[in-house]
């Protein structure tokens, strides 16, 4: 008991810093695309020969774009073409889908806020239930983490219920499968209201590199990555009630 | 490790894939009737943030008489996909890595070993240092999730120091390789031929300073809970499995170790987890101060039947991870099949509750963490 209690001590307080300091993310971490707005079908070609994820890329009206909803962030169209960099901008999380796409020329980027009052009356108190789909683990893996003293998401009021009747939100991760959807349904019709959605992961998003299932409604916040990293997960939970 | 063979027709090609095994689901639920006969379904929903999938537990009176397991929720067809992405290395790959988050690493080795020695003119052999990588990125692998596990094992005896040290650490760990290949899981480094990243020497310094810094606060958080009495007391003699059924019923990795070299229960499972963080970090320095895998010679089979296949095996951290692939003489892909080491140990998990409480799933589930999505069938 003395020894856990000293080992307790010394642990001290390891929650980092963000936020709402930055947080320290890796060299090589890979968040928002930007692309040269000269960018040429021919461009666009050499990008989608080496992209693992169908329809990620697109060139349409003359213009090239991304789609951060399907993209699994690998970086290989970055070392296929000089046009297309991944900068530093983890703060991914968006409210409507077509705000993932990511437009050739595009460069000033502020993350959208929140407008529903009924997402931002959860301030302070949003609790996910969390539905697995067919995804690979990762996402609920990279979820859990922010139950860690790392990150520590109890703080602000963020926490996993057990059961969908305690929750506001599905949190969802995978493409869902066919053998998850009548799972996934029940537990989003088990959800009192008002409820929300939470598409997390390119699986979620948009079936990522699988093929997706039918969503029981459209997600209310979208959070990309494959797996979205920590911060970038944090940070769109709290913008989404702000 | 990996195995050629050619055949000369199809059928013995897919008498061959099914040697290979795997994990079949039971066919239907087998009801348990008597006077204190009851069953408790749980999932596919489960309470955490986990996978899903459903649980039957047959019990008489308060004790677990039989525990049937049902996976396939997550089924979403890898290996199909695999095959359908013919061509296409990069989607390929991506394909391989989500087939189990967790196990990303080794199995893009396994992938890459396949692709390397079914076409050695287009995938060459790895440079020594490359082979080195790999192996630093699966070592990475085996200690993060391995301390994730025992966290979570803490946490679920409600020794809550340990639990909360282990998620911090394990987050170190999966930094690590992030800090090395871009992504926590290690996903889009090790491909066919090599790796898309390199180790220099700057970061091998960087992350043996990492490690001297992070490895005496898990030895301390480690030792915490092996010391403890009262989680001893709730790990030893609970989901034993005998080392004769762990030989039986087939199990592998660290579950087959914790039977073989201990005796099979929570506690075994524990412990040898905390034998494989050793070993791995002994591989970690080795591999850091210079040390080379070696593969042995690159052999340029005769490509002879109709068909040819490739196993490779890869030293996951729950156990060997197989993947096995086909093709037609002239280097078209027609099957690809994995197995991860989780498709054998599922029985084990279902043989470790039998006799004990429902009350006591929870920490036999952990002490063997098994993949749901790896047993894509
Ligand atoms: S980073 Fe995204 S768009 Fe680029 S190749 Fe990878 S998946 Fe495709
Ligand atoms: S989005 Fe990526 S990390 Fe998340 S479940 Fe799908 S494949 Fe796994």
């Amino acid at each position: 008991m003395i020894k856990a209690l000293l080992a307790r001590l010394k642990e001290g307080c390891r929650t980092g810093a963000f936020p709402p300091a930055a947080p320290s993310l890796p060299p090589e971490f890979r968040g928002r695309p930007v692309i040269d707005a000269d960018t040429t079908e021919e461009d666009v070609r050499k990008m989608k020969a080496v992209c693992p994820v169908e329809h990620a890329l697109a060139f349409s009206n003359g213009i090239a774009s991304i789609d951060m909803g399907r993209c699994i962030f690998c970086g290989r169209c970055a070392e296929a073409s000089p046009k297309i960099r991944f900068t530093k901008e983890y703060r991914l999380g968006v409210f409507r889908r077509e705000d993932l796409i990511v437009k050739a020329g595009e460069k000033d980027y502020t993350p959208p806020r929140q407008t529903d009052r009924e997402a931002r009356a959860l301030k302070g108190s949003l609790h996910l239930r969390e539905v697995s789909a067919g995804g690979c683990a990762a996402c609920e893996l990279d979820a859990n983490v922010l139950g860690t003293p790392a990150w520590d998401m109890a703080r602000f009021g963020i926490r996993f219920a057990a059961s969908p009747r305690h929750a506001d939100a599905i949190y969802l991760t995978g493409p869902v499968s066919a053998n998850m959807q009548t799972a996934l349904d029940k537990t989003y019709a088990a959800m009192p209201e008002p409820k929300f959605l939470i598409a997390a992961g390119a699986c979620a998003i948009s079936g990522g590199l699988y093929t997706q299932g039918n969503l029981p409604a459209e997600p209310a916040l979208f959070i990309p990555g494959c797996p979205p990293h920590p911060a970038t997960t944090l940070e769109a939970l709290l913008r989404f009630t702000s | 490790m990996t195995e050629f063979k050619t055949f000369p027709n199809e059928e013995s090609l897919c008498e061959y894939f099914s040697s290979l095994g795997g994990w079949t689901d039971p066919e239907k639920v087998v009801p348990l009737k008597g006077a204190s006969a009851h069953e408790v379904a749980v999932g596919p929903v489960h309470a955490g943030v986990i996978e899903p999938g459903h649980f039957r537990f047959q019990c008489m009176g308060e004790n677990v008489y039989n525990l049937q397991i049902f996976l396939g929720y997550q089924h979403r067809g890898v290996e199909d996909e695999i095959v359908r992405a013919d061509g296409m290395i990069a989607r390929q790959i991506a394909l391989a890595e989500t087939c189990a988050g967790d196990t990303s690493a080794a199995a893009a080795a396994a992938f890459s070993e396949i692709m390397e020695r079914a076409f050695p003119a287009r995938f060459p052999e790895p440079a020594p240092k490359e082979l080195a990588l790999r192996s630093l990125l699966i070592e990475l692998e085996r200690v993060a999730n391995h301390v994730g596990d025992l966290g979570a094992l803490a946490g679920d005896v409600a020794f809550l120091q340990t639990q909360a040290f282990c998620g911090r650490i394990r987050g170190e760990y999966l930094n690590m390789t992030a800090h090395l290949a871009g992504n926590r899981f290690g996903r889009g480094a090790i491909v066919p031929g090599g790796l898309r990243v390199t180790l220099s020497e700057e970061k091998a310094q960087e992350l043996k300073n990492w490690i001297k810094r992070i490895k005496p606060e898990l030895d301390r958080a480690l030792k915490l809970m092996f010391d403890n009495h009262t989680v001893c007391d709730r790990f030893d003699g609970t989901g034993t499995v005998s080392k004769e059924t762990a030989r039986a019923i087939g199990l592998v990795g660290v579950s087959r170790r914790a039977s073989e070299d201990f005796n099979g229960d929570v506690m075994a499972r524990a412990l040898v987890r905390r034998i494989e963080i050793e070993e791995a970090h002994a591989k970690i320095a080795a591999l850091l101060a210079g040390e080379h895998p070696c593969r042995g010679e690159a052999r340029h089979e005769e490509k002879s039947g109709e068909f040819f296949a490739v196993t490779s095996t890869v030293p996951a951290w729950r156990g060997p991870l197989v993947h096995a692939a086909a093709f037609t003489r002239d280097g078209k892909m027609i099957k690809y099949k994995i197995i991860d080491p989780s498709s054998h140990n599922w029985h084990g998990l279902a043989w470790a509750l039998r006799g004990e409480q429902i009350s006591n799933f929870p920490i036999c589930n952990k002490s063997f963490n098994l993949s749901y999505c790896g047993v894509d069938r």
